[in-house]
């Protein structure tokens, strides 16, 4: 399959904050305006749009994408929304990817947006209609619960402790305390902390959970040949993957995300890599909870089965480690605007590539970085690999 | 009477529902039209100079060049009978001798969906001035029910 290099030129991504006063459509433009700005380019240029937004259900406009389209530049453009649940962020990239790498277009903007403060009292209401309306939904299931059985069985299995677990979650914070844009960031927090924190379904804690956020964030993506004429730091995305498990819990491995490692063989196998703990320079898994950050490393292969904590113990997670994980604070630390999460992981690969991230910035010229997310009913995977 | 008392070997049935209650703001340019509604009866486009367009409802953005919007307009508050429709059925599915009226109003280079009133059904035509009908500023607040419709300019 003959498929044509495709960079990322440009990146803009609003604050996450608890509650925006701007609409969901004003957080899209604020991300698109400020990632044309990046890369000095205009509307006149972009021959596509790629949107993704997780459930209508948070903005509470149903055709959320069709709403969002005026914000995200679709104006008299091809335009499509894709929706793979908290695994959209990650993936709309690759919607835009293959829009490029097929021939079809040479430059595309990729448009990520949530507001989940309108749903009202609180987000976890909206999951409660995501589940089986027979064998399920009169439990009224929510999230927490449900991973809170998932993290359970992962410490159960391999005997991995709360305290070690909380380390994750305290170094992501710690993360998102240098990144402007980050709502839960906190230089000073201690594991002390996170056991001390409210319980809310046991083992999980409220600083073991990303927070409800509102954000946006986009991206320009380029074919070579307009990416070289752009810019002299392009970022090429070199290999995708994404990956489905069954949709029903009690079928599925809990304890080791299968569909997590087939996108990332996939993704692995396009980009040409053999050994990923040597050839990945830094990771950004999917954080919404500080156990997932875990148990996708394992997924990604980036650690053995229940040794993931130890990437956080010995230092090879921090900054200035050998292979730094969730520089940019994840989800935990920065904030969790669904679709906005997974893209601003893509954004910070971009900026951190680029020797741009600021105070944050990974020791080291780091050559290649991996961005995953996860989501709709907790059993999809989806991988972008990028190297400059 | 229920399908099962209907037909007892029908499979049984029950209702579920999917509860949604959301908190909407106005956004940036929306909190700036529906303020200037309620406290000076104005209506307000934004203009973009590069494209030469006013929108109305204002926004924030130009949606053609995703350029910033900061020229704020009164654009007035008569517009023109885009379109309409007359509705003669009620939602509970119930017939009205009277119609309600419906009409797309072009203001600027945008408008508003609304009523118009003052008006006898088979007097409305596309094309017509019209103008807006407020409610009194005590009882506004800052919704698009401010606006109790549009009538025809006398």
């Amino acid at each position: 399959m003959s498929m044509r290099k495709v960079a990322v030129v440009g990146a803009g991504m609003t604050k996450f904050v608890r509650r925006a006063q701007e609409t969901a459509k004003e957080l899209s433009w604020q991300a698109t305006h400020m990632a044309l700005e990046s890369c000095e380019m205009t509307m006149d240029d972009i021959e596509g749009v790629c949107m993704g937004t997780a459930p209508d259900s948070f903005d509470g406009v149903h055709m959320n994408g069709e709403y969002l389209s005026d914000g995200a530049g679709a104006w008299r453009k091809p335009y499509m929304r894709s929706y793979v649940g908290g695994g959209t962020g990650v993936f709309v990239p690759i919607q835009g990817w293959y829009h490029i790498a097929s021939g079809l277009f040479d430059v595309v903007l990729v448009v990520a947006e949530e507001k989940m403060s309108s749903y009202y009292p609180h987000a976890q209401a909206a999951f409660l209609t995501i589940f089986d309306h027979t064998t399920e939904r009169a439990l009224k299931p929510n999230l927490l619960w449900i991973f809170a059985m998932e993290m359970n069985r992962y410490m159960t299995t391999y005997g991995v402790s709360k305290e070690d677990i909380a380390r994750v979650s305290v170094q992501h914070k710690h993360n998102a305390a240098k990144h402007p844009c980050a709502l839960l960031g906190d230089a000073d927090l201690t594991v002390e902390d996170v056991l001390n924190s409210e319980m809310l379904a046991w083992p999980v804690q409220r600083y073991d959970v990303s927070p409800v956020s509102d954000g946006a964030v986009a991206i320009v993506l380029a074919a070579e040949h307009v990416a070289k004429r752009i810019t002299d730091k392009p970022v090429w995305i070199e290999g995708v993957g994404w990956n489905l498990d069954t949709a029903y819990w009690t079928n599925r491995d809990l304890v080791y995300p299968r569909y997590v490692e087939y996108a990332a063989r996939q993704a692995y196998e396009m980009a040409g890599i053999t050994e990923p703990r040597k050839q990945i320079h830094i990771a950004e898994p999917y954080d919404p909870f500080d156990y997932k950050a875990l148990h996708h490393l394992e997924g990604l292969q980036l650690a053995d089965r229940g040794k993931a904590v130890e990437l956080y113990l010995d230092g090879t997670a921090a900054l200035d480690g050998n292979m730094p994980v969730c520089p940019s604070g994840g989800l935990l630390g920065t904030g969790n605007p669904i679709a906005a999460a997974g893209l601003m992981k893509i954004a910070e690969l971009f900026w951190q590539l680029r020797g741009e991230a600021g105070e944050r910035q990974v020791a080291g010229s780091p050559k290649r970085g991996l961005a995953q997310a996860w989501g709709d009913l907790m059993q999809v995977g989806t991988v972008v690999i990028m190297g400059n | 009477m229920t399908l099962l008392k209907r037909d007892p070997k029908a499979p049984q049935a029950w209702l579920g529902n999917l509860p949604v209650t959301s908190r909407y703001t106005f956004g940036l340019g929306g909190e700036r039209f529906f303020r200037s509604i309620k406290d000076e009866g104005e209506i307000l486009g934004t203009h973009c100079p590069k494209c030469d367009r006013t929108y109305v409802p204002s926004t924030i953005f130009c949606e053609r060049c995703l350029g910033k919007l900061e020229e704020w307009v009164d654009v007035g508050t008569t517009g023109n009978v885009h379109t309409f429709t007359l509705l003669y059925e009620n939602y509970d599915g119930s017939h009205r001798e009277e119609p309600e009226i419906i009409a797309f109003v072009s203001i600027g280079d945008g408008g508003l969906v609304h009523r118009l009133g003052d008006v006898e059904p088979e007097e409305v035509e596309i094309g017509m001035e019209v103008e807006v009908v407020f409610k009194p500023k005590a009882e506004r607040e800052g919704s698009i029910l401010d606006i109790v419709h549009f009538r025809p300019i006398a």
